[in-house]
């Protein structure tokens, strides 16, 4: 009986420190990409032409002095990326938090129908080529900002549903009443007990939406083509694309190619994908606990 | 038992009528402006939801945008005909398919895997690092990733060729046969941290005392993943599957657009139905063939969503999305 008890202790350690190594070791494997982009950002040119190292060979501030150089196209499109995700993320709230209120008033008599024109959404859509002609065509977002805030971005049926849940299961039904019966109106009630009642599950809602604006690209890709309007994103998206020729390319011809244009640097490119990456880098380990509890809720019901 | 109907009631009946009237009325002024509430909202679904939904129409035309979408003349299947006929359909079903299929099974057997070994070291102090770490390729936009696929992948400077192929370098992007290994690689790098989180959060939810008995009755650890662990994860496995199922048809744009830098070379395996709308939507300007591709993907969705939904509700009630 001993015996089997210690063998068991032994089986319990075992399995932890195995579970640890391994996991350990995807962490590892997760984070290895990025030092390569940073030690990349951080090399000189002539150690960069022996190949991609992890541990930077000579290093190099010249690819950050590349990127002051370049100060106006690059902040012009990171600050364009920051207006549009501040503002983006704000409309986004404001319209679904709106939207899930009277889906939640148990008075309102087509709640139901509301909700199925909302949800039905989710089942079917047009197809991206309907998509892009009803915003080109019809709107006319081509060439505007408009084209980062709406196309496919502003508002999901299933936030507006979770919000909903968040208000059904959390702000019991009296509580509005007796606001009413005290006089305060919709707007009032919206106000002052929906909205700071339901932080949590906006501030979540809010994340996703803002990492959303942020990374996308394929509005970008469809709707921009005035360099101006170019965020971070899809300026690095055309940064990649001014090089794509080297890919069909041989070994030979590609360095020449590359000399031959002015384009940015191995390393300047790097350091401007960093630079897009930076915000989330910073503000990652404060948000990520929101994050994964939105993964859970968000990964069943999406 | 029903009351009795007697004469006098009509005029009771009237009072009630009017009373159901008013509240009738009343709740109709209460309800007023919610409406408003809805509008922004709605105006935007009509806009980005329901206007495009009609555009299906497009496929059914023979477009012609001088006269305009609605004058256009019709064609009925024709579009679809032209476009099953060419050998671009049969790649981009089979590569959606194929990757997709592959995926899934790979994903959940990998996502199960890491929430298992995640869930016995969630008390230590490593996993507060561990699984924020795990999960953090999934933030990263396409376009970036392409940056990371592409600082080990160039021709000349990427890693893999400078460190192991330094006297054949492999030209990678004009190479098809190696993009399902690197997709693969790719996707379960950003998406493998990501996914075992549902399940892991199922782990956490099962009943700690099923485990001390089992350690009480001798059960090794293995025993224990393989009768009470796995047992446990089943529902939320299968209601994976099935919304992953109903997701067939669809692929990540990025993934198989961006990260293999749209090279012409690589069309073979890595255009998905996705790629194909896109390309020949915006590259070919050949509307009809990409509305065929988009209108075919979009109700075959729809029919799958419905069928993996009707599933669901089969096996796992409480989980049915509607």
């Amino acid at each position: 009986m001993a015996k089997a008890k210690v063998s068991q202790v032994k089986d319990q350690r075992g399995f932890y420190c195995v579970s640890l190594v391994l996991m350990t070791i995807l962490a590892i494997f997760c984070v290895i990409p990025f030092i390569l982009m940073i030690s990349v950002s951080f090399s000189s040119e002539t150690a960069l032409s022996q190949g991609y190292k992890f541990i930077p060979q000579e290093f190099s501030l010249s690819a950050y002095r590349y990127l002051w150089l370049k100060r106006a196209t690059i902040f012009r499109a990171y600050g364009l990326t920051i207006l549009i995700t501040v503002v983006g993320t704000g409309a986004n709230l404001i319209l679904t938090s709106l939207f899930a209120y009277p889906l939640s008033r148990k008075d309102f008599k087509y709640r139901n129908v509301f909700a199925f024109i909302l949800f039905f959404t989710c089942l079917f859509n047009g197809g991206m080529t309907a998509s892009y002609i009803v915003w080109t065509r019809l709107f006319h977002v081509k060439d505007t900002i408009w084209a980062y805030l709406l196309p496919g971005a502003l508002m999901g049926a299933l936030n507006v549903l979770m919000v909903r849940n968040y208000y059904n299961a959390n702000i019991p039904y009296a509580i509005i009443e007796a606001a009413r019966i005290d006089g305060a109106n919709d707007l009032r009630i919206y106000t002052g007990i929906m909205l700071p009642l339901s932080k949590p599950v906006l501030t979540t809602i809010g994340l996703f939406a803002a990492l959303g604006y942020w990374n996308n690209w394929t509005n970008g890709l469809y709707y921009i083509t005035d360099s101006k309007l170019y965020t971070i994103q899809v300026y690095l998206k055309k940064l990649m694309d001014s090089i794509q020729f080297l890919k069909t390319s041989d070994l030979a011809t590609e360095s020449a190619m590359l000399a031959a244009q002015s384009l940015p640097t191995e390393s300047a490119r790097m350091a401007i994908a960093i630079i897009a990456l930076l915000p989330i880098l910073c503000v990652y380990p404060a948000i990520q606990g929101e994050l994964i509890k939105g993964m859970v809720v968000g990964g069943v019901k999406g | 038992m029903p009351p009795k109907a007697v004469p006098a009631a009509a005029e009771y009946n009237d009072v009630l009528a009017q009373r159901k009237k008013a509240k009738r009325a009343e709740e109709r002024r209460r309800n007023r402006p919610l409406y408003l509430f809805m509008l922004p909202g709605l105006l935007y679904l009509i806009a980005n939801n329901y206007i495009p939904m009609f555009g299906i129409l497009i496929a059914f035309k023979k477009i012609n945008f001088a006269k305009g979408i609605l004058a256009s003349p019709w064609c009925g299947l024709d579009n679809f005909k032209y476009l099953f006929v060419t050998k671009d359909a049969f790649v981009m079903i089979r590569n959606t398919l194929a990757y997709n299929a592959g995926w899934i099974v790979l994903d959940l057997v990998l996502a199960v895997f890491i929430a298992i070994l995640m869930a016995e070291i969630a008390t230590g102090r490593a996993a507060k690092v561990i699984q924020p770490v795990i999960c953090f390729p999934s933030m990263v936009s396409a376009v970036l990733l392409s940056f990371i696929v592409y600082a080990f992948l160039s021709t000349s400077y990427g890693f893999l060729n400078t460190a192991f192929f330094k006297d054949k370098p492999i030209n990678w992007y004009a190479s098809a046969k190696y993009w399902p290994v690197i997709l693969t690689i790719v996707h379960v790098w950003q998406n493998a941290g990501q996914s075992s989180i549902i399940y892991m959060a199922s782990i956490g939810g099962i009943d700690k005392s099923l485990y001390e008995s089992a350690r009480l009755d001798g059960a090794s650890k293995w025993k224990q993943i393989v009768h009470i662990t796995l047992p446990m994860l089943r529902p939320m496995i299968i209601l994976m599957l099935l919304m992953s199922i109903g997701r067939i048809f669809n692929s990540d744009f990025g993934l198989f657009y961006q990260v293999p830098l749209n090279s012409g070379l690589l069309i073979s395996t890595t255009q998905t139905i996705d790629t194909y709308v896109y390309r020949a939507l915006m590259q070919l300007n050949n509307v009809s063939m990409s509305s065929a591709a988009s209108v075919f993907q979009a109700v075959i969705g729809f029919v799958l969503v419905m069928l993996s939904n009707l599933m669901v509700r089969i096996v796992e009630p409480d989980n049915a999305l509607f």
